[in-house]
């Protein structure tokens, strides 16, 4: 009997609390939007997986050494952690928690030590997270998959479409003022640090997103990229009322210019032009926008094909399986379960509408003063969300007007809109980091 | 007051950012266009040479070449299906 009672208490059934319990659901949401709905789904698929294995009870995947000693070891191993990070044996575990979460390296050392002896170790989830996120490499990988992935041949036929991406980010700095305006307000509490990570949602960038979030706010981490790659997929939902709403059938008509032809070795310099640019202004910028021209620059040159080959396929995929776990893990019911998390979502759908409006704007403005016709419809392409957005310019387009495709000339905005949210991201780190 | 002090730093992050993004894209704007400029000039495309007549003229041999194809696969096709 005495066993069994024992194989109860330690069961999941037993030691489910509801916020764990609310959190798996939520997984299990993810998982549904992904499989079913077809949301993301290289990246919801893992993050929702994650989400609900971060959430099984007594398993403490998405927790450190110390994090699950402390909830699982014995009242003296709690007492002499406490002791290792400066308490008195007695304090309570939340006091604890956030001494060690404040701790300085030696006493958080000393913790870790007490905790490895007591024969605890870290998560599985918790080790995914150290290794790629909080190093900050998955992101940076990504990038460059996606810049061995870009042709910046639309951007460089028309280098105007730049002012496009440069405007969408409009959205990013909208919605850090909205964030501190919340917690000016009292209603949310909110520092310029977590502010700056929320805005960044509206470069609608999942890896610069996941970047700037672990370096400025990675407590705020798993809302903001759940919130990056859910808007991202509902792109197709949120931008045309807006686009619609900013433009005359009169406008969503105009056909654009033939592009141009782009030399291939106008391609090859145009990353290292675009390297040494952020060399020479914003070096904040440059893990993000070096990996990402380092992509790039193994495409076109044409003499690494199998690099490049690897970066945008098996790389790629790797990465993606080991971020999406890890963003995962930060679904765990304690640090995603409050206030802050629905302030998020509802800023970061602010973020994406406010950049949407402000690309239409600018291309209505830049189609007054250019010679060439410009279709505002492909402002809208300037939030990245590629080529999500590009995609969205066009099937507007063409139901004001059956012969005109966009989708090249939107193609030039909307990998302007990756540049443009990564130096954005720069200037944050730079500015608040 | 330290309310006031987190919107002031929200606005001057906001003037700064967008600046900086704008300043930023600009010069890759000017960068950019200067850098085909010289491209164009210095380093064309080997089949092309001038760089100018690039669009016109290969279109045009292009037309010739596709009339030439097309009509002698008529021809064939009609010699073929004659008897």
């Amino acid at each position: 009997m005495d066993n069994v009672i024992k194989l109860f208490v330690s069961s999941g059934i037993y030691n489910m609390t509801l916020g764990q319990a609310v959190m798996i659901a939520v997984g299990l949401v993810l998982l549904f939007l992904a499989i079913k709905k077809n949301f993301e789904p290289l990246l919801l698929v893992p993050i929702g997986f994650g989400g609900i294995m971060a959430n099984i009870p007594e398993a403490g995947l998405a927790f450190s050494a110390v994090e699950n000693a402390l909830h699982l070891g014995t009242p003296e191993l709690v007492g002499s952690i406490a002791q290792a990070v400066g308490l008195d044996a007695g304090a309570a575990l939340k006091a604890i928690k956030e001494a060690y979460a404040s701790a300085d390296a030696a006493a958080h050392l000393l913790a870790v030590q007490t905790a490895a002896d007591a024969g605890f170790n870290n998560g599985m989830l918790y080790n995914f997270y150290t290794v790629a996120i909080a190093s900050g490499a998955a992101p940076l990988l990504i990038f460059m998959g996606v810049g061995a992935m870009t042709d910046f041949g639309p951007l460089l036929a028309n280098p105007k479409t730049l002012f496009l991406g440069a405007a969408a980010q409009f959205g990013i700095f909208a919605t850090v003022l909205g964030a501190v305006g919340l917690s000016a307000l009292g209603i949310m509490d909110f520092t310029i640090q977590d502010a700056a990570a929320i805005g960044i949602i509206g470069g609608a960038d999942g890896p610069t997103a996941i970047y700037v979030a672990s370096l400025l706010a990675p407590h705020l981490l798993g809302a903001i990229a759940v919130a990056a790659y859910s808007y991202m997929a509902l792109v197709p939902m949120i931008q045309p009322p807006i686009m619609r709403a900013l433009t005359t059938a009169d406008e969503r008509k105009i056909a654009m210019t033939q592009l141009r032809h782009v030399s291939k070795t106008e391609k090859i310099f145009f990353p290292i032009l675009l390297l040494i640019l952020v060399a020479l202004l914003l070096p904040d910028a440059a893990p993000l926008l070096g990996m990402f021209c380092f992509g790039n620059l193994m495409r076109e040159c044409g003499v690494v094909d199998r690099l490049s080959d690897t970066a945008q396929n098996a790389l790629i995929n790797i990465v993606t399986i080991f971020l999406g776990l890890s963003v995962g893990s930060k679904l765990s019911a304690d640090k995603f379960l409050d206030l802050n998390t629905l302030g998020i979502l509802a800023l970061g759908i602010v973020a994406f509408g406010i950049g949407t409006a402000a690309g239409v704007l600018m291309a209505k403005l830049m189609n007054k003063v250019s010679k060439h016709p410009i279709n505002p419809l492909i402002g809208s392409a300037g939030v990245s969300a590629v080529p999500m957005a590009a995609r969205v310019s066009n099937k507007i387009g063409l139901e004001a007007n059956p012969q005109n495709f966009l989708l090249m000339h939107a193609m030039g905005p909307n990998v302007a809109g990756v540049i443009g949210s990564a130096v954005a991201a720069g200037v944050m780190i730079k500015f608040v980091g | 007051m330290e309310n006031n002090d987190l919107i002031s730093q929200g606005l001057t992050l906001m003037v700064f950012g967008m600046g900086f993004v704008f300043i930023f894209l600009t010069l890759l704007v000017g960068v950019t266009n200067l850098m085909s400029v010289l491209v164009t000039r210095y380093l064309p495309e080997p089949e092309v040479v001038p760089a100018a007549p690039r669009r016109a003229a290969p279109a045009a041999t292009d037309e010739a070449q596709l009339l030439a194809v097309i009509s002698a696969a008529v021809h064939q096709y009609r010699q073929r299906h004659r008897k």
